[in-house]
């Protein structure tokens, strides 16, 4: 024992995990387990199944490689900690499923993995819960997906208010610019996906772009009313629409035309979409990314979003809401005679109760009975009331 | 939800940032620089004064949903902020400067020794224009002062923000090259922007006219 406790001591590493990442404890894992099972029932209802994609892709040396965990693989190749489903899910799609031409929904909940600098307070492992619709096309899939996310969230337990949704698109953020030629227009969307709009607008300037539609431009992506004036802002609303016919009139209007939103993810080529707290920030986002397939094969359209369940329960929990309680625990002191205790554990446990042998010191805001063995049959709880164990299920359930 | 909070820069943008924001009609009547009050009622807005590259961070964190912030800070903190609108103000560069007339001696140094030292109180602005220039150097980094530096013979040359110049030119400092170039900018965390849009806008369309007719 001695000799263990050495090693360690030498080893003198830290206790704790790396930077960025933590220790998820019971309290906190039974609140996210709740959420990640509601989810993944809303997504089942959609008709999405689950997949579980590798931990690990192949790494590269491209313009977004600061962003990635990537070290090298013990024979020399250079792989990554994937940081996003979403290009996993097209890899495995373009591969795996090349000669299956019909639609797949396909889902997940997994964590991603992100490069932070240090001392930001940024973590570096995400968890993430979405569900990526390949094959399905135009305004019924989008609005769809839309729906569905509204809906994940809802059933999750937010409160989802008008602003909560932000509705951009990709195609009609570009379009601002058509009077440029490509190599300028290109210029101009990664200083928007870089949240840049000062330069994004200058660069346009610079490049001739007449003057009333760089004030249309700026309109729509800093205006108060951008997004809601304009041919653009028109197809926006019908997306946003359409997606709210899912419940015909009987939930409180959501989702804002913004076509300002233009996520730093390249891969985003038509409608997308962020759903926003005030407490937690960016709980999801998503939107339709038709060549990012294409990459790794034959192109094919798709959609889908990924929502930061952590983020999600942050803002959960600012929100007031708590996990639906759960059965309550016997902690069932043992009598002398050991074989009448475990029957009489078995006994309570057929009757519909969590028993527990001892004490449990963590008990993760879970409530507790304390009961004490009489004999296979009875139990004494700590009030003095004796009470039969097969029965005692449904007295406290009533 | 809480009023908008508003993050302003203590020193030299201040007084600017102040004026552009009397202009379009805030009431900042109770901030006063170098006052203690760091957190100031403004009506519909909250203004809270904090260093500039502190402010960054407010902003990135959402603790801040608005500032006015140098594009310096912006480009040595790297902090995913969104920038709306350039104010055009506090115009400054961030430039590479060695001894004057030393130029020659120290590029043959870096000839036979391969590294050049320089010293900066911009580490990562620095670092990244020589990995983009492939230039050897070792980052000094210093709290202060780094036109002080070749002169004690801490580095060969420095990489500093200037605006007028002078201090390069009484420390005998010559530009080598220009790095970059700062103006003062409005910045959103961008879940706020997205999420408050409304309130925000009439702010971004304000200050983006007063900043083209300037």
């Amino acid at each position: 024992m001695l000799e263990v406790q050495n090693i360690y001591m030498n080893q003198q590493s830290p206790i704790g995990p790396p930077r960025g990442f933590r220790d998820i404890l019971p309290t906190e894992a039974r609140e996210l387990g709740v959420i990640e099972q509601t989810l993944s029932e809303t997504f089942a209802d959609s008709g999405f199944t689950p997949l579980y994609p590798p931990l690990l892709e192949y790494g590269a040396d491209d313009s977004v490689r600061r962003r990635r965990i990537q070290f090298l693989d013990s024979d020399g190749s250079l792989v990554a900690l994937r940081p996003d489903l979403t290009t996993s899910v097209a890899r495995l799609v373009a591969g795996r499923y090349r000669d299956m031409t019909g639609v797949l929904r396909l889902s997940y909940i997994a964590p991603v993995f992100r490069e932070e600098p240090a001392m930001s307070g940024g973590s570096r492992e995400i968890l993430q819960a979405g569900v990526e619709l390949v094959g399905g096309d135009g305004a019924l899939a989008d609005a769809e997906i839309l729906a569905l996310l509204a809906e994940s969230l809802e059933r999750a337990g937010l409160s989802v208010c008008e602003s909560t949704l932000q509705v951009g698109n990709i195609a009609l953020a570009s379009g601002l610019f058509a009077a440029l030629p490509d190599e300028v227009r290109s210029v101009v969307l990664q200083a928007l996906r870089q949240g840049d709009i000062a330069e994004g607008l200058k660069s346009a300037r610079d490049a001739g772009m007449p003057a009333d539609q760089l004030e249309h431009a700026a309109r729509a992506l800093t205006g108060s009313e951008g997004g809601v004036e304009g041919p653009e802002a028109i197809e926006l609303c019908r997306a946003i629409e359409l997606a709210r016919e899912r419940w015909s009139g009987t939930v409180r209007a959501w989702g804002i035309p913004n076509l300002g939103l233009v996520p730093a993810l390249p891969y985003y080529t038509g409608i997308v979409f962020e759903a926003i707290h005030p407490d937690a920030g960016v709980i999801a986002s998503g939107g339709r990314y038709d060549l990012l397939i294409g990459a790794y094969g034959k192109p094919r359209p798709a959609i889908g979003f990924a929502i930061d369940v952590l983020q999600l329960h942050r803002a959960l929990f600012a929100e007031s809401w708590r996990p639906r309680l759960q059965r309550p625990l016997v902690l069932l002191r043992a009598s002398a005679d050991e074989r009448a205790t475990l029957r009489c554990a078995a006994s309570l446990r057929a009757g519909g109760l969590a028993v527990a042998l001892g004490d449990v010191a963590e008990r993760a805001g879970r409530a507790v009975i304390a009961a004490q063995v009489i004999d296979e049959r009875l139990v004494k709880l700590d009030d003095g009331r004796v009470a039969e164990a097969a029965t005692l299920g449904r007295e406290i359930g009533s | 939800m809480r009023p908008l909070r508003f993050a302003l820069a203590q020193g030299l943008l201040l007084n600017e940032a102040l004026a552009a924001l009397r202009a379009i009609g805030l009431d900042v009547s109770g901030v006063t620089p170098g006052g203690r009050r760091l957190v100031v009622d403004g009506g519909e807005v909250e203004f809270v004064l904090a260093r500039p590259s502190d402010i960054a961070t407010y902003v990135e964190r959402g603790a801040a949903d608005l500032a006015i912030v140098g594009k310096d800070v912006l480009l040595e903190t790297g902090a995913r902020v969104m920038e709306l609108v350039d104010l055009g103000f506090g115009a400054c560069r961030f430039v590479v400067a060695a001894p004057r007339g030393a130029v020659e001696r120290s590029l043959d140094e870096y000839r036979h020794l391969g590294t050049l030292e320089v010293a900066t109180k911009y580490p990562n602005v620095a670092e990244r224009h020589f990995r983009d220039r492939d230039i050897a150097v070792e980052i000094v980094k210093v709290a202060g002062s780094a036109e002080v530096a070749p002169l004690v013979g801490l580095a060969d040359w420095i990489v500093d923000l200037v605006a007028t110049g002078r201090t390069l030119r009484a420390n005998g400092l010559a530009i080598v090259e220009e790095i970059a170039s700062s103006t003062a900018r409005l910045v959103a965390n961008p879940a706020s922007y997205h999420l408050r849009r409304r309130e925000i806008a009439p702010l971004v369309e304000g200050l983006a006219a007063w900043a083209a007719a300037r």
